[in-house]
């Protein structure tokens, strides 16, 4: 039986990593509200923003906010070229649902092999935003990195609500979200806010990478595990709004660091896809609903 | 090919069944085999997988072509029957048929437990679904080392034969999985056409009219899923016996990614699709190849076109000159 400190520390380990799993949980439903696609190539623009952020530092010796800034730009440009090149073709051919799943897949084989091609293949980091720590109390070590997760997906999650909620933009994009065609006869371009939908998600994806890796390290082929588990994240809290993406994703973070503790690292994958299924099969709508529309 | 005539007593004959073009493609694909027969070499493994795959393709294509629902997770029974065949054939001492039918067996059981809650979602739910099933299944062929020996994988395992007689020639395999994929294929013919295949197509056009017309689509449903995972458990099995060798690696996700490239790319829920496509899709692996760092960007690329400009795959491209001939 695992000791009171071991239990408390992994807490705060799945809290970090559950943070970042509900990032890219927002960033699948912020697409599928606007699309009804779900983007299985999410993962990718976390790796991106990792390796961006990393080429930027180390190779153009720029700080870290600037680095972290640029990158962010980019991959939700990144975000936007899959949308106009790939996505949208496809949309506007009324492509059937699988075939686009397979071509999302397709785009995440692509990005990771133009990665490998022109950035390498050697998994790498940088240090923390904040040198030092981690914090100390008693015996259970908390990194400022997870400060740093903790306050960039708090101001986050709150200016996307407020710009879901206060912004013409923002507006628009739920109506997509509630009628497409409605929103075009309303006069919205609906095709551009696939676009916008595309960058924010991509630049939500790219935060995640961004934040998480000096905790643990990039590589090419990071963007599969964290793109599966933030669906998981997704599913868990529904597609509804900001904060139940981020509450599915903390909850799934913090199940299967627990369960690192009691069935080893091996089974950390095996618990959170039985815990899908289980979502899936029990709750469809997301343990929180909020989910109106039907596939 | 979608034709709605469920209720008609009578399949169309055989010869209106298939359009001109296809016929032509399937001969392509047979001379494709036979010109590897003579030619040999390196070419007969990649053969040899084209016509597994194909074995997993038309069992795919039950449950996506003609019934219109999504598995990304048919790996699961593949893995079944690939383990289910070392197991058998190395630690007892099977034989091979036998240890293949079996798998078979534990792989439609499988099939029907899973699928009977698991079918009830659609869209994105159930390929999602289907899908972590399918990592589910290669995390524990990874972890649990005491059945599947873990990464190290089987090797050993003996190929197909009766008795004392076995296929150890590479020509001799190629012949054998050409012919048990015709026999496949007749047999995916002969369902298609019966009542039940019948009665799935109508369920890909509209769930509610199938059941209005007395479809019952939730058992329907579930015997295409259990049909996949035969074929595709018998694919699994036939690649054990015929490489004799398997690891986890084998029946990972991208091996669902691979057989549901194929698919697309020879056509969904067209009758030779799965055949042309798995026969396209793995030559087209080894012309790529040649490019080196390029050839999975290649590949990529090679599919989000197909993807997005031929989306019906390669079997419907016949579509395109018989709109000219009529207009």
């Amino acid at each position: 039986m695992p000791s009171g400190v071991e239990l408390i520390q992994s807490l705060v380990n799945g809290l970090g990593v559950g943070l970042i799993y509900g990032l890219i949980a927002i960033g699948f439903s912020v697409i599928y509200n606007a699309s009804g696609i779900v983007n299985f190539a999410q993962g990718v623009f976390v790796m991106l923003g990792g390796m961006f952020a990393h080429t930027i530092l180390t190779r153009y010796g720029l700080p870290m906010w600037l680095s972290a800034i640029l990158s962010t730009i980019l991959v939700a440009a990144a975000g936007v070229l899959v949308q106009i090149f790939v996505i949208n073709p496809m949309w506007r051919r009324n492509a059937p649902l699988f075939a686009i799943i397979l071509a999302t897949l397709a785009v995440q084989l692509l990005i990771e092999q133009i990665v490998i091609l022109t950035l390498g293949d050697q998994p790498r980091t940088y240090p923390e935003f904040t040198a030092g720590g981690p914090l100390k109390i008693g015996a259970i070590a908390i990194p400022y990195q997870l400060f740093w997760i903790l306050g960039c997906g708090a101001v986050m999650v709150f200016a996307l609500t407020q710009f879901f909620e206060r912004t013409r933009m923002g507006r628009a994009l739920r109506a997509c979200a509630q009628n497409r065609e409605a929103a075009a006869l309303l006069g919205i371009p609906v095709e551009r806010m696939l676009v916008v939908a595309f960058a924010l998600s991509a630049g939500l994806g790219g935060v995640a990478g961004i934040l998480i890796t000096p905790t643990q390290y990039t590589a090419y082929l990071i963007g599969t595990p964290f793109g599966i588990n933030g669906f998981i994240a997704a599913i868990i809290g529904g597609f509804g709004s900001p904060v139940a993406g981020l509450v599915g994703g903390i909850f799934l973070g913090v199940i299967q660091s627990e369960a690192i503790v009691f069935f080893g690292a091996g089974f950390k994958n095996i618990v959170s896809l039985t815990l899908l299924l289980i979502v899936l099969l029990f709750f469809p709508k997301g343990l929180f609903g909020g989910f109106q529309k039907k596939t | 090919m979608t034709s709605p005539a469920i209720t008609s007593a009578k399949p169309a004959k055989f010869a209106s069944r298939f359009d001109r073009f296809q016929v032509g493609l399937l001969g392509l694909a047979a001379l494709a085999v036979a010109g590897t027969l003579v030619y040999g070499g390196y070419l007969l493994t990649v053969m040899q997988l084209a016509m597994i795959y194909g074995v997993f393709c038309i069992g795919l294509n039950f449950f996506m072509g003609y019934t219109g629902q999504a598995s990304f997770g048919q790996n699961a029974f593949a893995c079944i029957g690939g383990y289910g065949s070392a197991i058998l054939c190395v630690q007892y001492g099977w034989e091979p048929i036998l240890a293949l039918v079996a798998s078979m067996a534990i792989a439609g059981v499988f099939a029907l437990i899973i699928g009977y809650p698991t079918l009830r979602l659609r869209g994105h739910y159930l390929a999602m679904a289907t899908f972590s099933l399918g990592l589910i299944t290669y995390d524990i062929t990874i972890q649990w080392t005491a059945v599947t020996q873990g990464y190290m994988g089987y090797a050993g395992i003996p190929p197909l034969g009766i008795g004392s007689f076995t296929i150890d020639s590479e020509r001799w395999k190629l012949v054998a999985l050409a012919l048990l994929l015709g026999f496949g294929f007749w047999l995916s013919l002969r369902m298609r056409d019966s009542r039940f295949g019948r009665g799935l197509r109508a369920i890909s056009g509209s769930e509610n009219g199938a059941a209005a017309l007395g479809v019952r689509v939730p058992r329907f449903k579930l015997i295409a899923f259990i049909i996949a995972a035969l074929y595709a458990s018998a694919a699994g099995s036939l690649f054990a016996h015929t490489v004799g060798f398997i690891s986890p690696e084998v029946y990972g996700p991208q091996m669902a990614v691979m057989t549901f490239t194929m698919l697309f790319v020879g056509g969904v829920g067209t009758i030779v699709g799965p055949i042309i496509g798995a026969v396209v899709t793995s030559l087209l692996q080894e012309v790529v190849r040649g490019s080196g760092h390029f050839q999975d960007i290649a590949y990529a690329v090679v599919l989000l076109a197909t993807l997005i400009y031929a989306p019906k795959g390669l079997s419907a491209l016949g579509a395109l000159f018989r709109r000219k001939k009529e207009a």
